[in-house]
């Protein structure tokens, strides 16, 4: 169980980080969202003990601030930018870091073998892929099995089919009852992967509840742009009656719809059985910056 | 194998890897065979020569070591903080003492031995040339500048906790050797003569740089007469007695150690990563 109470973080006047709040319980996953300097690092580096903070966070029982070393035993960390002394092979690191755990070498194999890199425990650090390091990150978070992993920004610069094992990843191991904490700029990702969200705004929480309640804000938005086989008007009659469509446009051969992230699928299946043609498509997800925009007019509209 | 002993053996494996201690030994060897070979040629054969040879080495090792310590302290932890890896290193279950600790021990150990190796390459040269009668006074500067080493790798590692980045930390690793081994003769302890010209000043002026007191330990344990230190010297053997003066420099290298780790060890804690 992580439990992170009114987590403030203030360089001099500035505060980075104000008044974060959040409880992952055991087989759940929690996701922090916001743009560039909107807290999340912050708030993953407070968790894990790498800076001071106030407020109080405790990881199954363990205060962070007062017993970092217990704290983080209980933790498998990936930062954002995963960085490994680049002179030692990748077999030699993940040996490292479990010898840094009191752990047998063999975890150490074993978990290089589990990110698959197998094929490459005499490679140096510092010749791996951007992709590699993410798994190799990945491996040794989970090194000792712990009961929390932490990631940041787990998919940034991830390719499609990376950020789709990502996903089973991180279902795997709630299934396996990890609580985890991760932090994304891909709203998108989040039904599929968070129970809950946090979103972050300059350091201010604008939304902090379950995952489904921000895609069902409209926060995470999808705009669906469809190209179809000269029957826009029939679709947009169809579409008009879907609750899940939101706002629908025509543009020239193009019908636009709105919908919630997760919906987007759905929208398309509702044509394909109408016996609509879809010649093309593509699809524009909500900008971070754009929900934060919506989560804060709701917001004022509600106060 | 415990935390600190892992970060240890990495950092003296680092160490060794990157060359630095090599060129660092081979120097060393090969300066003290020049110097031996020259004394050699001068007729400066037997214990004196063997002596001679070693003087000349211990000023090589006070301009050399200071410069190695600190410029390898100085890379220990602003390094890390560099490349990225200080975050993934302190989001084990180490504390940054722990790692601050074990990086200290590696590097202490590297330099060690390099000058182990430096002086046991020079050593067995110098043999071919002189007698072994004054084994002892050699290993006793090998313990000097392994002694030296430690306080200098001290005040590296404290330069590499508090500069923002590696470069900034090498440069001033740099100006701190400049300071206390090119500088301090011509600065403070011209400055002390100036102000107050007395033997007890300059003790202090001494205590006050761990280089000072190791060439100071250095002289007195190869000079029976310190007359070649002036006033320093006559304040040294007359008024406080060889075996104070000795323990008092021995003690100021030793603090001079611990005190600058123990405020990196401090200050390290309290930043963030």
């Amino acid at each position: 169980m992580l439990t992170a109470t009114n987590v403030t973080k203030r360089y001099g006047k500035t505060t980075v980080l104000d008044g974060a709040s959040l409880s992952i319980a055991p087989g759940s996953v929690t996701a922090v969202i916001g743009a560039n300097g909107a807290g999340k690092s912050t708030l993953i580096k407070s968790v894990i003990g790498l800076i001071r903070f106030e407020g109080s966070i405790t990881i199954n029982g363990a205060d962070v601030a007062k017993e970092p070393k217990r704290a983080r035993e209980m933790v498998g960390y990936v930062p954002q930018d995963p960085a490994f002394h680049s002179d030692l092979t990748v077999g030699e690191t993940a040996r490292f870091y479990a010898t840094l755990r009191r752990l047998p070498a063999e975890r150490a194999h074993a978990a290089v073998e589990t990110a698959g890199l197998a094929g490459h425990v005499g490679k140096k650090a510092g010749a791996l892929s951007g992709g590699m390091r993410q798994r190799l990150a990945l491996a040794i978070a989970q090194l000792s099995d712990p009961p929390v992993l932490v990631l940041d920004e787990p998919a940034a610069g991830l390719d499609v089919s990376a950020r789709l094992d990502l996903r089973r990843l991180v279902s795997e191991q709630r299934a396996a009852g990890k609580a985890i904490l991760l932090s994304t700029h891909w709203l998108e990702d989040v039904p599929y992967v968070a129970d809950h969200a946090l979103v972050l705004d300059q350091g201010k929480t604008v939304y902090s509840g379950p995952a489904t309640g921000l895609a069902a804000s409209g926060a995470a938005g999808s705009k669906l742009f469809l190209r179809l086989n000269g029957h826009s008007p029939e679709a947009v009659t169809l579409l008009e009656r879907m609750p899940m469509a939101g706002a629908i446009a025509r543009t020239g051969d193009w019908v636009v719809v709105n919908c919630a992230a997760t919906d987007k699928a759905h929208v398309v299946e509702a044509l394909v059985a109408a016996g609509i043609g879809i010649l093309d498509f593509r699809v524009e997800e909500a900008s971070v910056d754009a929900a934060v925009m919506h989560l804060q007019s709701v917001r004022g509209g509600l106060s | 194998m415990n935390a600190v002993m892992t970060i240890a053996r990495k950092e003296l494996r680092d160490a060794v890897a990157s060359g630095w201690l090599v060129v660092f030994a081979a120097t060393f060897a090969v300066v003290a065979m020049i110097l031996s070979h020259v004394q050699a040629d001068s007729g400066g054969i037997g214990e004196q020569g063997f002596n001679r040879t070693t003087a000349g080495l211990i000023n090589l090792c006070l301009l050399l070591v200071p410069l190695l310590a600190l410029v390898l302290g100085a890379g220990a932890i602003a390094g890390e903080r560099d490349r990225g890896t200080l975050a993934t290193l302190l989001s084990q279950p180490v504390t940054p003492v722990q790692v601050l600790i074990g990086k200290y021990i590696g590097l202490t150990l590297a330099v060690w031995g390099a000058i182990a190796a430096g002086f046991g390459i020079a050593g067995l040269f110098m043999m071919l040339f002189s007698p072994l009668s004054d084994i002892g006074h050699y290993l006793l500067f090998v313990v000097l500048s392994g002694v030296l080493a430690s306080a200098m790798l001290s005040l590296g590692i404290l330069v590499s906790v508090f500069a923002g980045s590696r470069v900034k930390a090498l440069g001033l690793a740099v100006v701190l050797w400049f300071v206390l081994v090119l500088a301090y003769d011509l600065g403070a302890i011209g400055f002390a003569l100036a102000v107050s010209p007395s033997g007890r000043t300059l003790v202090a002026v001494a205590l006050l740089n761990p280089a000072e007191a190791t060439r100071l330990l250095a002289i007195m344990s190869i000079e029976r007469d310190l007359d070649v230190l002036g006033p320093l010297g006559a304040y040294l053997t007359d008024r406080m007695g060889t075996g104070v003066s000795r323990s008092l420099l021995l003690t100021a290298i030793l603090a001079w150690t611990a005190a600058p780790l123990a405020i990196a060890a401090r200050g390290f804690s309290r930043q963030d990563v």
